[in-house]
């Protein structure tokens, strides 16, 4: 899978846009506040509709102006695949191949991208409800049924935590609100466990490369284990989830530890190994959803390269499989650092405006 | 020239509190209302205020009824061991279109719903068990929608019901009669073949 053009009108600070990376490693160079990680954005919101700076969309379009749309032509393996998307006044509205969506989950997984922006160290050193996002982001795009289950889930506790904090609760009330989170928290914790034993697998092997030998793994860490089970656990915790007035128990709690040379890297791991690990852990998805879809998602890194001396980031970039589309952004003007050799196409953005090298 | 005319402003935002309704239509039907003859227009809230004299609840099923108790449950041809549970009035004439079902209904008039301070004692959850205490009923069939709330309903109705010696089942969720696989979604598909049955 690899973009073949992106245009943009109306996003951020970009001048209208045309983009038209090459199929291997593309770099878009510039310095800082002139737009470069707005292109990375456009694309991601083009194919997930969020952000990752933002949850207030409207912070999105252009000082001035009430709407933006960005177009995206990809090619996969077995045919070309057009995503259109238009924002007016905080509705927005899909297109693919020209087909308006009804519903904004249709286009999730059409084209996978795997995203890392600097402050995705945080998925190391952060709260596990980091960890916990990024799980739920990367399961809805590869599994309609843990979208699904997910969405249920959430409604299900919104209702159970209300009932808790309501003057109308009773015990054989919240018996159903914890069927249902039962019924559907399985389901994440099913799909969660195989996806992190999966991503594990991955995440060592980059690692590894990346950081020379270092060796780290990835283990799901379920607040509740599928052997205690869930209505078991929240049947246990109803008191003190009443008195809280909120639910305590379930996989809202999960989390996933990385560890580093047997010590958790949240707590242990140097600033360096911090992003190292982090990076891995993108480069890992890369892999497990080439392996569960059949097509290397779009990769898209975010100023990683002036935080990675020659040596990591040559190696860096050995880690990225052949055949994967990938754009870098980096404010490095020189040509000299490795990674400019391996690239095979380069852009300046300077102001807004886009032009090829 | 319509600009600041409080009373249509006023006619558009009535009509926009119906359900499927927004600006423009409403805008559209005012001003057809406005510039048709005015017959059309007094036909039309008269039919409003003669609806809403005439209609209320049934006090046995909880539907809305003209007639009380309503036609389905003064018919002398229906099975009264059956009773199918909806949470809407749509719900009742959607199966009574359909065909097929020979029972009565009891329309719970919403499903659970803590968010928006709806509990058994907002729905008529205590009608239909009085109902079942009576004892002429042998299943209840419950046919809430196939939503977070409708399911945690459903639910609740299968365990206070349990105890009352009535067979309780819940309708099936599938993929549409003359409908080709393709045009299910993802989610309507997985829970059909979860919930497959034996050939």
């Amino acid at each position: 899978m690899h973009l073949t053009s992106l245009t943009a009108e109306g996003f951020r600070c970009l001048e209208p846009l045309t983009f038209e990376p090459a199929p291997g490693v593309n770099i878009l160079r510039g310095d800082n506040a002139q737009g470069k990680t707005s292109v990375l954005e456009a694309v991601l919101f083009l194919v997930t509709a969020r952000s990752h700076r933002t949850n207030t969309e409207r912070e999105l379009v252009q000082r001035d102006a009430e709407s933006f749309r960005i177009r995206g032509a990809f090619q996969r393996s077995d045919r070309p695949l057009q995503m259109e998307v238009n924002w007016w006044r905080n509705t927005k509205r899909f297109k693919v191949n020209g087909v308006t969506q009804d519903r904004v989950s249709d286009i999730l997984g059409k084209v996978n991208v795997v995203f890392f922006a600097p402050e995705d160290v945080a998925l190391i050193r952060g709260a596990g409800s980091l960890r916990r996002r990024f799980l739920d982001m990367e399961l809805s795009q590869l599994s309609s049924r843990y979208l699904h289950a997910l969405q249920r889930y959430r409604e299900s506790l919104r209702q159970r935590n209300e009932l808790l904090r309501g003057d109308k609760m009773d015990d054989s009330l919240l018996d159903v609100w914890d069927a249902q989170l039962a019924q559907h928290g399985a389901v994440l914790v099913e799909e969660r466990g195989r996806f992190v034993q999966e991503l594990n697998e991955h995440a060592r092997q980059a690692h590894a490369c990346i950081a020379g030998g270092e060796a780290m793994t990835a283990v799901y860490a379920p607040n509740v284990s599928p052997e205690t089970g869930l209505e078991a656990a929240l049947r246990k915790a109803r008191q003190g989830d009443i008195k809280r007035g909120a639910t305590n128990r379930g996989p809202h709690r999960d989390d996933f530890e990385l560890v580093l040379e047997d010590r958790p890297a949240r707590n242990y791991a140097s600033q360096g190994q911090q992003r190292t690990a982090a990076l891995a852990l993108k480069l890992a998805e890369v892999a497990l959803i080439e392996a569960r879809t059949g097509e290397y998602p779009l990769l898209m890194l975010d100023d990683v390269l002036s935080e990675l001396d020659a040596k990591r980031s040559r190696r860096l970039l050995e880690a990225v499989p052949p055949g994967v589309q990938c754009i870098l952004t980096t404010t490095e003007n020189d040509g000299g650092t490795p990674a400019f050799e391996a690239a095979d196409a380069q852009f300046v953005i300077d102001g807004g405006c886009l032009a090829r090298r | 020239m319509l600009v600041n005319a409080p009373s249509m402003e006023e006619l558009v935002e009535a009509l926009r509190c119906l359900p499927g309704v927004g600006k423009r239509s409403a805008e559209r039907m005012a001003l057809h209302l406005l510039s048709a003859p005015a017959e059309e227009a007094q036909r039309l809230s008269e039919a409003i205020t003669t609806a809403r004299a005439r209609i209320r609840t049934c006090s046995i099923c909880c539907d809305l009824t003209e007639a009380d108790p309503c036609a389905v449950c003064s018919s002398g041809r229906r099975d009264r061991g059956v009773i199918c549970v909806v949470e809407r009035p749509a719900g009742t004439i959607a199966i009574e279109r359909g065909g097929g079902f020979q029972g009565l209904y009891h329309v719970l008039h919403g499903a659970l719903n803590p968010l928006e301070g709806a509990g058994p004692d907002e729905l008529t959850v205590n009608r239909l068990m009085a109902r079942v205490d009576k004892g002429d009923v042998r299943e209840v069939i419950v046919a809430t929608n196939a939503t977070a709330e409708g399911e945690a309903t459903a639910l609740y109705l299968s365990r206070q019901l349990g105890t009352k010696g009535v067979a309780v089942s819940r309708i099936a969720h599938g993929v549409p009669m003359g409908g080709g696989l393709e045009y299910a979604d993802d989610a309507t598909l997985s829970h059909a073949l979860e919930g497959r049955v034996r050939l």
